[in-house]
């Protein structure tokens, strides 16, 4: 006979759970009311989601630093806390999103709404836990949901994308599986703080070389595929393309510093044990990824595909401060997020203010760059913002994303890798030709009179959610020295 | 005080920016009555500090704010109006305001007014930053300032295309504009030198304090930092060889010929070395060579001077051998003298530019004395306000001219320099001689304009009253010269004639007054009772050398503009077409390749996606293993 399995509450200590249990209750409550009104607006929908993430906001404020909990499969140190808090404040920009002034399908249906908040909770748990099994259950959640997302958008390339990502999500599961067994037949156990440990000890036989390898590079296929890099990316253009445009700016973001809050704690793992090939790797993916990327966006005919290429360029661009493994590289990796976010959020909700049903200008691409030829004079304060948000991404000060590039490379700088540093800054040069390339569409070149611009899409959320975006990528200046204080102390509290 | 001194300053510029907002609008009346006020203003402020300096003998300074603060390095931006600055203050905003309420007149139907304004009103702000500075950093803004200025206005007329030099010698507005720049920028490239070597060695661009660490510095430092800062002041005063561009920035307006390039812009030079004077009193050698180009200027512009056909160019020249005497009383030691000078002939050097500009507006922009003659039926008040500048500018009793010129001259017999002395007496007698040639064929003998078709009439009343306190000025100035001598000399060095000289000035100021009046009177000889063309004389090869500019301009052209332009073409085509661009191109096109052949994996094909992240996790094992087996 099996012993009854006592468990005290407090052990639990489930306030580490609270953020998660709002995003998963918050769901299943929209499910709900949904199964008793069914005639609702999407307009409560989107409020009630407002409200939900803003619980979910407080719960993440109101966890203690480095706590424990839930038969110490949570982890809620600074990583945790500080990736929630960016994944939060993304969904928070994106979900005001929905209220469009035209009718868009996947709206229409409180599913969406549902899912969305799993897909939030399954990046909250991977993030805050060190616990493969949980980390892979999160990722499973949160990717599933998001196929879903994905493919409410409701046109036909919306589920070939879908269909897409998930083939290859599937495939990647797989890889992260494996490398998860790989390391459990290692060490015996599946929590990354134990591993580490019992890695420490056996580290330097020789005959568990293998082991290790196959581990480090089947987990670092799983991540490169999350995280776009190259040659695991071919999925991004393609899926930014069927997705509606401001999921893409999202997906541009939010799984990705989930992924990297993985990356962090598995990696940073191999590389502190001094599995300096791990190192390696992640350099020549970085690497290869941020320059490959650019010269594709160089190539790019379509707007928003051109956006695809540079946010996989941005995420090489960010792979490379994990390569560095100091707190100034990982808080390098969330400071840039915090400000990209806003940059390129509002540069894909740009996209969104201009949506149609049949694509006008071209047979093959919804945003042509022809489309924005002379936007200046169609909708001045419109050209503007967009133009900043560019110069913005092509790194120009004192714009957001340029102090995050600084501050990344100044990290590469202070960990010896100058040669890192140069590569940044020329990948940084190339960028600056597509990105400058729109604004001089926008701003040069006449309209293109036979096909008239029908500007629709523009609500009052939208513009609010632009306009707070565009004010956060030109204050930049005024609040990234709290931010990167912010970060660096919650980095380093947490011993990375 | 210290706020007239910024009334004196900014009102200026103020006025600029006021006209700068109509800049793009069809003329507006109030612009030119707004800007002319203002400069009234800085006027205003600038007599009432001038009282202030002469009655408590004292200097103001202010400093604005920090202005660079670099390393070792502290240039406040700082004013200082004392004896020097305050002289130049006055008269710049004296005839800055004449000139001013003289353009509402002038400009009257031009399309481009507003912005005559403003560009004019920036020159007096420029030019008022110039003199007022503490330091040789403010004085070099202020250098620039005025350059820039001067260009936009020589311009100002820049649609006109460019003709031939047989046609028009100063080919077009924008070309004269661009000579104009180019050769300042040249000379103040030296100025640069100048006051680099100024701070390596003494370590403050600061005036006071740059003077006491002279003594302490090696000749040959000074002697370079002389130099380099003269060779700024010749740029900007026109002096040779970079001499040619003044005549030809008469392109510009005529009251930006008074106002600029007579009165005020082109004394820069000689202010700096006037401002200078501590350094240049210590190198002798270089103040000789100061003289000795004055002089050789004076003469040299004077005798180009006597052939030349174009009213405005005769000023011009006249301007520069007016120069060439201020740099000879300057570099003689005599700064106060140079000082009042510089003063005396802005007054009626303005005077005269501004009678010529009405006889311009009169004969439809057309300058050549040659079909003029017989104006003063018509313009008796100009011919009166030009009789007077001319005999102002001869050097006659008791006009301006007379008190200032003879004493540069006494000042070159008190040296002992007799050659310099003889010439600038010879050209005494050839300045009366083409002053007053000008005004004879202008004003007296036959109306030989009918011929061409003009109507000539007189210009507005308000011009004529607007330009009589220059013409009061141009008579009585001299008067001032014990005053004057006694107020710049608490901070200029004092300069005193010998016994000798003393004694025998009366018959020295004789001997010059012989050369004026018989100067003028073979000009009335020859040009009152009309022209009588000497074919003989206009065909021998001195007249053709001289009516040619000793053919100066064509051999820069020849030797300096085609040269540089064949290089400038060679490097364009060979070097940057051929090697820098084809190189960026390169960089490009292999990167745009790259691009475009990596596009190809974006196949859209999903099979071939995960057969790319196969490839991707053999390609990072072997990657891995490889680098183990290498580091280990």
């Amino acid at each position: 006979m099996f012993e009854p399995i006592k468990v005290s509450l407090e052990s639990l200590n489930l306030v580490t759970l609270a953020p998660m249990l709002a995003a998963v209750a918050g769901g299943l409550l929209i499910l709900v009311i949904d199964l008793i009104n069914g005639k609702l607006h999407k307009s409560f929908y989107v409020m009630l989601t407002m409200l939900i993430l803003f619980i979910d906001l407080g719960a993440t404020l109101g966890l203690t630093l480095n706590e424990r909990g839930f038969f110490n499969v949570m982890l809620e140190d600074g990583v945790a806390i500080v990736s929630q808090l960016l994944i939060i404040v993304a969904s928070m920009l994106f979900t005001p999103l929905a209220l469009t002034s035209k009718r868009f399908h996947e709206y229409s249906y409180p599913e969406f709404f549902a899912l969305f908040l799993f897909m939030v909770a399954g990046f909250q748990f991977m993030v805050a836990s060190d616990n493969l099994i949980l980390v892979f259950v999160g990722l499973e959640t949160a990717s599933l949901s998001l196929y879903t997302l994905i493919a409410l958008h409701n046109r036909s390339n919306s589920y070939e994308a879908a269909v897409k990502y998930f083939t290859m999500g599937a495939l990647a599961a797989g890889f992260f599986a494996m490398g998860s067994a790989v390391l459990y037949a290692l060490t015996g156990t599946i929590e990354l703080a134990q591993a580490a440990e019992v890695l420490a000890s056996r580290i330097d036989n020789n005959a568990l070389v293998l082991t290790v390898l196959g581990s480090s590079v089947l987990l670092m296929v799983a991540m490169a595929f999350k995280l776009s890099l190259f040659p695991f990316h071919t999925w991004a253009p393609d899926v930014y393309e069927g997705a509606s445009a401001p999921l893409a700016g999202y997906m541009a973001i939010v799984p990705k510093i989930a992924a990297f809050a993985v990356s962090i704690r598995i990696f940073g793992m191999y590389i502190d044990l001094g599995v300096e090939w791990v190192r390696e790797m992640i350099l020549l993916l970085a690497v290869v990824t941020m320059t490959i990327a650019n010269l594709m966006a160089l190539v790019q005919e379509d707007v928003k595909r051109m956006l695809a290429y540079s946010s996989i360029s941005h995420a090489g661009f960010i792979m490379a401060a994990l390569a560095l493994d100091t707190t100034e590289g990982a808080a390098g990796i969330f400071l840039y997020y915090a400000l990209f976010m806003f940059t390129n959020l509002g540069a894909f909700a740009m996209l969104w203010i201009s949506r149609h049903k049949v694509r006008r200008f071209n047979a093959r691409f919804d945003h042509p760059y022809e489309k924005f030829a002379g936007l200046i004079h169609i909708m001045p304060m419109g050209a503007v913002i967009m133009a900043l948000f560019m110069l913005s991404l092509a790194g120009v000060p004192p714009f957001s994303v340029f102090w995050g590039k600084i501050y990344i490379m100044q990290a590469a700088v202070n960990a010896g890798l100058v040669w890192l540093a140069i590569v940044m800054g020329l990948n940084s040069a190339i960028s600056a030709y597509y990105y400058l390339k729109l604004i001089v569409y926008m701003f040069l070149k006449e309209p293109v009179k036979d096909v008239d611009t029908v500007y629709y899409n523009l609500s009052k959320p939208l513009m609010a959610v632009i306009g707070l975006a565009a004010v956060a990528t030109v204050g930049a200046v005024f609040y990234v020295e709290p931010l990167i204080s912010y970060v660096y102390f919650m980095i380093s509290a947490s011993g990375y | 005080m210290e706020k007239l001194v910024y009334i004196a300053l900014f009102a200026p510029l103020v006025s600029s920016l006021f006209a700068a907002l109509f800049g793009m609008m069809p003329k507006k009346q109030f612009v030119g009555v707004v800007t002319s006020i203002l400069l009234g203003i800085s006027f205003v402020a600038s007599a009432i500090l001038a009282h202030y300096v002469y009655t408590t003998e004292e200097a103001i300074k202010v400093t604005l704010m920090d202005w660079i603060g670099a390393g070792d390095l502290h240039i406040p931006f700082g004013f200082v109006v004392d004896q020097v600055s305050v002289t130049m203050m006055t008269v710049v905003t004296l005839v800055s305001t004449v000139v001013h309420v003289y353009s509402n007149g002038y400009m009257d139907h031009d399309k481009s007014f507003n912005r005559f304004f403003s560009y004019l009103s920036a020159f007096v702000f420029s030019m008022m930053v110039l003199v007022m500075s503490d330091n040789f950093a403010g004085l070099f803004i202020g250098w620039e300032g005025v350059g820039v200025c001067s260009w936009l206005l020589i311009g100002f007329w820049y649609h006109k295309p460019d003709v031939s030099r047989e046609e028009n010698p100063s080919i077009s507005p924008s070309w004269a504009a661009n000579e104009a720049f180019i050769m300042n920028r040249i000379a103040d490239l030296g100025m640069l030198v100048g006051l680099f070597i100024v701070y390596w060695n003494t370590g403050s661009l600061q005036y006071d304090e740059v003077f006491a660490q002279l003594p302490h510095l090696s000749g040959s430092v000074l002697n370079a930092a002389a130099l380099a800062l003269f060779i700024g002041a010749m740029g900007k005063s026109a002096q040779f060889p970079l001499h040619t561009w003044l005549t030809d920035a008469m392109e510009g307006p005529t009251p930006v010929s008074a106002l600029i390039h007579a009165a005020t812009m082109v004394t820069a030079g000689v202010f700096l070395v006037i401002r200078a004077n501590p350094l240049f009193s210590m190198t002798p050698e270089i103040s000789y060579f100061i003289a000795v180009l004055g002089t050789f200027v004076a003469f040299f512009a004077a005798s180009m001077a006597l052939v030349n056909r174009d009213l405005k160019r005769i000023i011009a020249f006249s301007t520069l051998s007016q120069l060439g005497y201020m740099f000879a009383a300057a570099g003689l030691g005599a700064y106060w003298i140079a000082l009042f000078h510089l003063a005396a002939h802005a007054f009626f050097k303005a005077l005269l530019f501004l009678g010529a500009g009405n006889v311009m507006h009169a004969m439809d922009d057309e300058l050549d004395i040659f079909k003029m003659g017989g104006l003063k039926k018509v313009m008796k008040w100009t011919y009166l306000y030009m009789g007077l500048a001319s005999l102002a500018l001869a050097g006659i009793p008791p006009f301006a001219g007379f008190f200032s010129k003879d004493a540069i001259i006494e000042t070159a017999f008190n040296e002992g320099t007799y050659i310099l002395w003889a010439i600038l007496v010879v050209t005494a007698g050839m300045t009366a001689f083409y002053s007053f040639r000008q005004v004879f064929l202008t004003f007296e003998g036959d109306e030989r304009y009918k011929k061409y078709g003009f109507h000539p009439h007189e210009v507005y009343r308000y011009v004529l009253i607007a330009m009589s306190p220059l013409a009061i000025l141009a008579v009585i100035a001299g008067f001032f010269k014990g005053s004057f001598e006694a107020f710049v000399t608490e901070l200029l060095p004092e300069y005193h004639m010998s016994e000798h000289t003393h004694h025998l000035a009366w018959l020295l100021g004789l001997v010059v007054l012989a050369f004026a009046v018989g100067g003028i009177v073979l000009a009335y000889k020859k040009y009152a009772k009309g022209l009588k063309r000497d074919e003989a004389l206009e065909a021998t090869w001195y007249y053709k050398l001289l009516a040619n500019q000793y053919y100066i301009p064509n051999l820069y052209e020849e030797f300096i503009s085609k040269p540089y332009a064949m290089i400038s073409d060679i490097f364009w085509n060979r070097v940057d077409m051929k090697i820098v661009d084809a190189t960026v191109d390169g960089i490009a096109k292999f990167l745009y390749g790259t691009g475009d052949g990596a596009r190809r994996m974006q196949t859209g094909n999903l099979s071939n996606y995960l057969n790319w992240m196969a490839v991707g996790a053999v390609l990072l094992l072997a990657v891995a293993a490889i680098s183990a087996a290498i580091i280990g």
